[in-house]
């Protein structure tokens, strides 16, 4: 073709389909941020606003060993990412298992925490305001972190069975940004539940 | 090695039609497939039927309405009848139209194969179906087609505290959240896929700088579907708790409020408008220029005022609320943003316009409604600045001024935009050419269907006659004006019906449209109509925002311009 | 999805994601969990059982490799360009773009002095109109001022005719601001307009003002619009946009900069950035 003879641009590449995985969980974050987002602002809007029942103050305490627990998993499973990103997959499934028992113990700790709230201080999630918006927020997120340790076990379990190879350490880091996100958020539920409006 | 060829070469050999497959074999290829070409059909027939039906609901509201003290239906069903109209045009026609047709021509128009994840598109379907399927099971649930079953009837924003278990017995109101709730999920799973595409699978060459203005405002538009899909969502799982466990998020005795849900609801409300019109806008900027020969004008202020649009549009959801009372702050706040919003939108009707200016028009059918489209989205944003005065909107807030401003945007605008995309792609979906007289025809009934019911709606609206009221004493001065709105509602049904008769009668008997029937410059011109499976043998790579122009001008390509 | 091939490689059969019913499965289960709420626990339990088949299956469908079908490609044709034609294109030549606005206009100074002038011209004739029919310097001036100062208490027209300080200093404020706002409009603005600049700006444009304003006044303050006399006030208006215009149009132009590049807007002074041809002649520049 004549005009090929001229200088022709070289076209630019644009961003590789091997990024869809990142970029699709990327998106689903901002969604779930969004979700998020208004339990989080009904929270700060209807903090204090409860006209019965037991305050933020007399029966919530801060549940700082769970917290510390739920953010360390964070780092453990960037380590199991960059073990199996070399291909140490005895590695990889200590640590991703260590990430488990982590996040277990923080859903552990929850379910304590709620079932002394259920049982000692009368505070459900119809019996005042308070109740109502503080059960749908940190149960929307231990929904989320179950979602994740459902998710880290099936991985677990492949592991241990010797499916997981170093090819599928670019899933296996979409799936950490989850995980990372969960993390992520409980540092708001967190701040707002037990330390702003408290 | 991308020196020798711009792009791909289209291909001359039209596929072979698949043999007459037995029944069962067909529905089960539909229902297993993953081709983002059969499920954006499958999204538009769906849209199809379910517009259909939302128009039947509607001209059950107009015969109601056609004069004072009539008993075409009672004040329920009336209820029930505008809930599910609005419900359904929304997110069951309009969602999923728009879907639909981003479905279908994204990745045609990027030089993909298919969508970033195949698997997830159908998912994201089947949930809109089965949303809507949900939704209009209301009917025959509850106490059965006899009283309308259990059908909502709490209009279509769903206002609280009307939603509370108090006041809302039954599960009428639970059909509205679940059905919503599960479309939703459908919607921003797709919404995820668009992005995901247009970010990771455009072809070597296409930069953002040179995608179609098509796949820009459809990244915005899948952009606000991910951020304002969520609050809804989230609004819906409160009431869920509020209906099924008991809890005070809308319940007022309990130090609830009822405000926060409104808030809550136009937070997705507002943005959801443009999650409508963007795509009308896409379609417009790819129809305009090739009926009037010339490229866009003004493409990089086109991508900054769709930008723009994206953003504002976030930040204007309680001109919805001026009738609820706020402070003067927060009122004077949205009127501002909502004016603010006029100025992009305004760019976009000046570069439509420029792009038309000087140029070689050609009023095939998808052209007429694009002109249309311009005259009637000028005017439904002229009364939408009226109404975002917040004095203004204090007189007729609620009233059937809103209701023609809304239905200007919606029919007048996004409507007509896409009837104007169903005649412009037809030909590549089918293979086939509608029937250019049938078009034309459509057009003009339905533009005087148009003008009928909605500049007269306006009228009424004015004189007081409040939205949502199923019947009006007689001589108020608005028994004549919803005369003529419903005669204009008739002119409408003719419309869609000859609309309905040319598509179908054309798929079967249309003359082969060509892989290129519009002399257009998209990549998914470049196929074959329709597109085979994998839509390119190989993956075209581009130089310019008109590809095909660079392949049919070698001589004068235009990324000597660009 | 498999490496894509790029440019004019022989296209060979493509892989293409196998179908599959567990997308489908996976939102009916989802589905019917939810729907169980609407009806019955049994359904959400059919629901639970097709959604865990459906996770499964699609796990299946992706891991540990992704399912393909091979479909054959069709073989490319060598044709579908069109012949080369002729193309127009519009003129963008430097004079057709600039129709429109203008190469020079005036200095902002030109409309402060319109604008003064053109205020006393239409004061005088105000004030004129005051001594004749009411014998009264002050009754304009009040009137200025009622139109803002203390609006709902303005006074009958017995009380407009004597002189008030604070209402005197506002009005003569006013005046001044808006004679000097409407002059600098008509110092950019009469360049633009297209034939005749005294006739449209001086005559034409406030005459509509007037009636713009004769037909909205009574709804902004009824008892103001009693007041006046809306034949002198055409022609105060008129006046003052005679003589505005009239010393605006005597004033100097000078070159705008938008047409000069970039680089001599931002002050880079170098040989060759500016066709100096093309300004051969115009010293007012600079």
């Amino acid at each position: 073709m004549a005009a090929t003879t001229i200088a022709v641009p070289q076209p630019e590449m644009p961003l590789s389909h091997e990024l869809r995985g990142r970029v699709g969980m990327w998106c689903l974050i901002v969604a779930e941020s969004a979700i998020f987002s208004i339990f989080v602002v009904a929270y700060l809007y209807y903090a204090g606003k409860s006209i019965s029942g037991p305050t933020p103050r007399e029966v919530l305490h801060v549940p700082y060993f769970n917290s510390i627990c739920l953010f360390s998993s964070s780092f453990t499973i960037v380590m199991a990412e960059h073990a199996i990103a070399r291909g140490k997959t005895r590695l990889f499934g200590i640590w991703w298992l260590l990430t488990i028992v982590l996040g277990a113990i923080f859903i552990l700790g929850t379910a304590r925490e709620w079932y002394g709230l259920i049982y000692r201080d009368g505070l459900t999630i119809s019996s005042s305001l308070f109740g109502t918006t503080f059960y749908s927020l940190v149960g929307l997120h231990a929904f989320h972190v179950l979602v994740g340790l459902t998710g880290l076990s099936i991985i677990l379990a492949f592991t241990a069975l010797g499916y997981v190879k170093q090819e599928h350490a670019e899933r296996i880091g979409v799936f950490a940004m989850y995980w990372h996100f969960v993390d992520a958020i409980w540092v708001v539920v967190l701040s707002v539940v037990y330390f702003i409006t408290r | 090695m991308w020196d020798a060829e711009p792009i791909s070469k289209p291909l001359a050999v039209p596929p072979v039609r698949d043999a007459v497959q037995p029944l069962f074999d067909r529905v089960h290829g539909w229902i297993t497939t993953v081709d983002h070409k059969r499920l954006g059909i499958l999204y538009i027939v769906y849209a199809l039927f379910f517009l259909v039906i939302g128009g039947i609901e509607a001209s059950i509201m107009r015969l109601q309405l056609i004069r004072p003290h009539n008993d075409f239906v009672s004040p329920q069903v009336f209820n029930r009848m505008f809930t599910m109209h609005g419900t359904t045009m929304i997110f069951f026609v309009a969602m999923p139209v728009m879907f639909g047709f981003i479905n279908y021509a994204i990745p045609l128009m990027i030089g993909a194969r298919d969508m970033a994840f195949p698997r997830l598109n159908a998912w994201g379907f089947w949930m809109t179906a089965f949303g809507g399927i949900i939704l209009y099971f209301s009917f025959l649930g509850g106490s059965g087609l006899y009283g309308a079953g259990s059908t909502p009837d709490v209009g279509w924003f769903a206002y609280a505290p009307l939603t509370s278990p108090s006041f809302s017995v039954g599960h009428s109101t639970d059909y509205w959240i679940i059905g919503l709730l599960i479309s939703g999920f459908g919607s921003i799973a797709t919404a995820i896929n668009i992005l995901t595409t247009i970010f990771c699978l455009r072809c070597p060459g296409m930069t953002l700088g040179k995608m179609p203005l098509f796949a820009w405002m459809n990244m915005v538009t899948a952009g606000l579907v991910v951020l304002a899909l969520g609050p809804l969502t989230a609004a819906q799982l409160m009431l869920l708790i509020d209906r099924y466990l008991g809890g005070h998020f809308f319940d007022t005795q309990a130090g609830g409020s009822a405000i926060i849900w409104m808030h809550f609801f136009w937070v997705f409300g507002h943005p959801e408008v443009y999650v409508l019109v963007m795509p009308a806008f896409a379609f417009v900027s790819e129809i305009i220029p090739v009926f009037s020969r010339k490229a866009i004008f003004g493409y990089p202020i086109m991508v900054g005022a769709t930008i723009s649009i994206g953003f504002i549009s976030m930040s204007v959801w309680a001109h919805h609320m001026f009738t609820v009372g706020m402070t003067s702050y927060g009122n004077a706040f949205f009127v501002a943003s909502t004016m603010a919003i006029a100025v992009p939108t305004g760019i976009k009707i000046f570069n439509w316009l420029g792009t038309m200016w000087g140029g070689k028009l050609i009023f095939k059918t998808p052209m007429l409604f694009c002109v249309a489209f311009l005259f009637q989205f000028l005017i439904a944003g002229l009364t939408g600045v009226m109404l975002s005065v917040a004095p203004f909107n204090w007189q007729l807030g609620g009233s059937y001024f809103v209701v023609a401003h809304f239905h200007y945007v919606i029919v007048g605008g996004i409507l007509f935009a896409l009837f104007g995309a169903f005649y412009y792609w037809f030909p590549k979906m089918s293979g086939r050419m509608y029937n250019e007289k049938l078009g034309k025809l459509h057009f003009w009934v339905f533009l005087i269907g148009f003008h009928l019911t909605f500049d007269f709606m306006h009228i009424p609206g004015i004189l007081g006659m409040p939205r949502r009221i199923y019947t009006y004493e007689p001589g108020r001065g608005w028994d004549t004006w919803n005369l003529i709105i419903t005669i204009g509602v008739l002119f409408q049904a003719v419309g869609i019906l000859i609309f309905v008769y040319n598509l179908v009668s054309s798929y079967f008997k249309g003359k082969l449209a060509g892989d290129d029937p519009w002399d257009a410059w998209t990549l998914e011109w470049s196929t074959s109509s329709p597109p085979p499976d994998y839509n390119f043998a190989t993956i075209p790579v581009v130089r310019s925002r008109r590809p095909l122009w660079d392949l049919k001008h070698p001589e004068d390509p235009d990324w000597k311009y660009e | 999805m498999q490496e894509p091939q790029i440019g004019n490689a022989e296209p060979t059969d493509v892989m293409l994601p196998a179908p599959t019913a567990w997308p489908f499965t996976l939102a009916l289960g989802l589905a019917l969990i939810f729907a169980g709420m609407l009806t019955n626990v049994s359904i959400s339990i059919l629901g639970a059982v097709l959604y865990l088949s459906g996770a499964v299956g699609w796990f299946r469908e992706v891991l540990p490799h992704e399912r393909h079908v091979r479909v054959p490609a069709e073989p490319e044709a060598e044709t579908g360009t069109v012949p080369a034609r002729e193309v127009m294109r519009l003129p963008v030549a430097q004079q057709v773009q600039r129709a429109w606005l203008p190469l020079k206009i005036y200095p902002i100074s030109a409309g402060v002095k319109g604008g003064l002038a053109g205020g006393i011209a239409m004061a005088v004739l105000a004030m004129l109109y005051g001594v004749v029919f009411f014998h009264s310097l002050w009754y304009p001036i009040n009137l200025i001022a009622g139109s803002l100062y203390d609006a709902p208490a303005i006074p009958t027209t017995e009380a407009l005719l004597h002189f008030r300080l604070g209402w005197f200093v506002f009005a003569l404020a006013m005046h001044i601001t808006m004679c000097l706002l409407v002059g600098l409009l008509y110092g950019a603005m009469l360049p633009m307009l297209p034939t005749r600049p005294i006739v449209l700006g001086g005559i034409i444009g406030p005459l509509l003002w007037t009636g713009l304003l004769y037909h909205v006044l009574g709804y902004i303050n009824p008892l103001l619009d009693q007041q006046i006399n809306w034949y002198w006030f055409a022609l105060s208006q008129v006046a003052f946009g005679v003589v505005a215009g009239l010393v605006v149009v005597r004033q100097n132009k000078v070159w705008t900069s938008e047409n000069l590049p970039l680089a001599m807007r931002a002050g880079i002074e170098s040989p060759g950035i500016v066709d100096e041809h093309e300004h051969d002649g115009e010293d007012t520049r600079r």
